[in-house]
């Protein structure tokens, strides 16, 4: 399973189709995201930083907290401009812009698994 | 300002791409819609953003505008795109809703981005209401979502000096921040008083517009 939270739908739902859709599961919000992590794990998590509610950086921090969660890799996919290196502190692995990333981009992202 | 604009772009992009991937005529034609509304919407906002200009100079017009007539057509075009969200539209009259003082082009432009944020910032499956009611010498056009609270910071900047510029509340495709920027300049430039008021559940934004003493002539 990977999991896509981005407050913006429509952007989820075209990082959902470059990947197999059945595959994916979307949020809108970090805590439906944190509500389901323990029963459907997700292998990877595509990760918007500016949220409705709590931001990434609290998803971060709270994935973080548990063994379950710890080392699931975590692509950013953000408008913001921010670099790999900043985030690695808080397990981030990439960073993709959202006004440049591709399908291949995204695709590509699957070897991090 | 231009963040908010690039936001709409990406999304388009992002759109284009997954047409080659949708796996159905249905499918293509939803992400055909999408791209529309997406667009229509960032042209309705550069639309604004050059108006301000002009509202700037004082080049508009103040007159007496039956507000019924803004808010049924600002619901009936934005009653879709809701729909299409899983979100609903609902628009009520309290009283009988006098004839405000007003500019019809920047009145609507102000419900429509109230709506707009609205739109963003409300949960799926919750209706967000549209309420206009008479105040003293003044109708209040209330927009309430039910969605996650203001963060308290922003509120109190908001109260401060409402949005002199766009806020990082919505740096986001297709949201808010540049459009509550945008009704807070009309709304001024109309003398009408905007705020916002926390809610647990959510968030109201409003407008309270002088009433015409016209409507005297139409009882």
């Amino acid at each position: 399973m990977i999991y896509i939270i981005d407050d913006d739908f429509a952007m989820a739902e075209c990082i959902a189709r470059y990947l197999r859709p059945e595959e994916t599961k979307i949020f809108t919000n970090a805590i439906e995201a944190i509500n389901n992590i323990d029963e459907d794990t997700p292998k990877l998590i595509f990760l918007d930083i500016l949220l409705d509610g709590p931001d990434a950086f609290t998803f971060l921090n709270e994935i973080a907290s548990y063994e379950n969660t710890a080392k699931i890799p975590v692509v950013i996919v953000t408008s913001l401009s921010l670099e790999t290196k900043s985030l690695k502190p808080y397990g981030v692995r990439q960073v993709l812009s959202k006004e440049t990333l591709t399908p291949k981009d995204v695709k590509a992202c699957l070897k991090l698994i | 300002m231009a963040h908010e604009l690039k936001g709409p772009l990406a999304l388009l992009r992002q759109l284009a791409f997954s047409l080659e991937y949708a796996d159905s005529d249905g499918e293509r034609h939803k992400i055909q819609q999408e791209m529309i509304d997406v667009s229509e919407r960032a042209i309705k906002q550069i639309n604004d953003l050059t108006r301000i200009t002009r509202v700037e100079s004082g080049l508009f017009d103040l007159e007496p505008v039956a507000i019924r007539s803004v808010c049924n057509e600002v619901t009936s075009e934005l009653r879709q795109l809701f729909s299409a969200n899983h979100k609903n539209l609902q628009l009520e009259y309290r009283n009988r809703s006098r004839l405000v003082v007003g500019n019809r082009d920047l009145i609507h432009s102000v419900i429509y981005n109230f709506c707009i944020n609205a739109l963003h910032y409300s949960e799926e499956d919750t209706a967000s209401f549209l309420t206009v009611y008479d105040r003293h010498n003044h109708v209040r056009l209330e927009v309430r979502d039910y969605g996650p609270a203001l963060p308290v910071d922003v509120w109190r900047a908001m109260k401060q000096g409402w949005l002199e510029q766009p806020t990082s509340i919505a740096m986001r495709p297709g949201s808010s921040g540049l459009g509550l920027y945008i009704a807070s300049k009309f709304s001024k430039a109309m003398n009408a008083p905007v705020g916002a008021v926390r809610h647990r559940d959510g968030t109201s934004f409003y407008v309270e517009l002088p009433a015409s003493r016209q409507e005297s002539l139409f009882a």
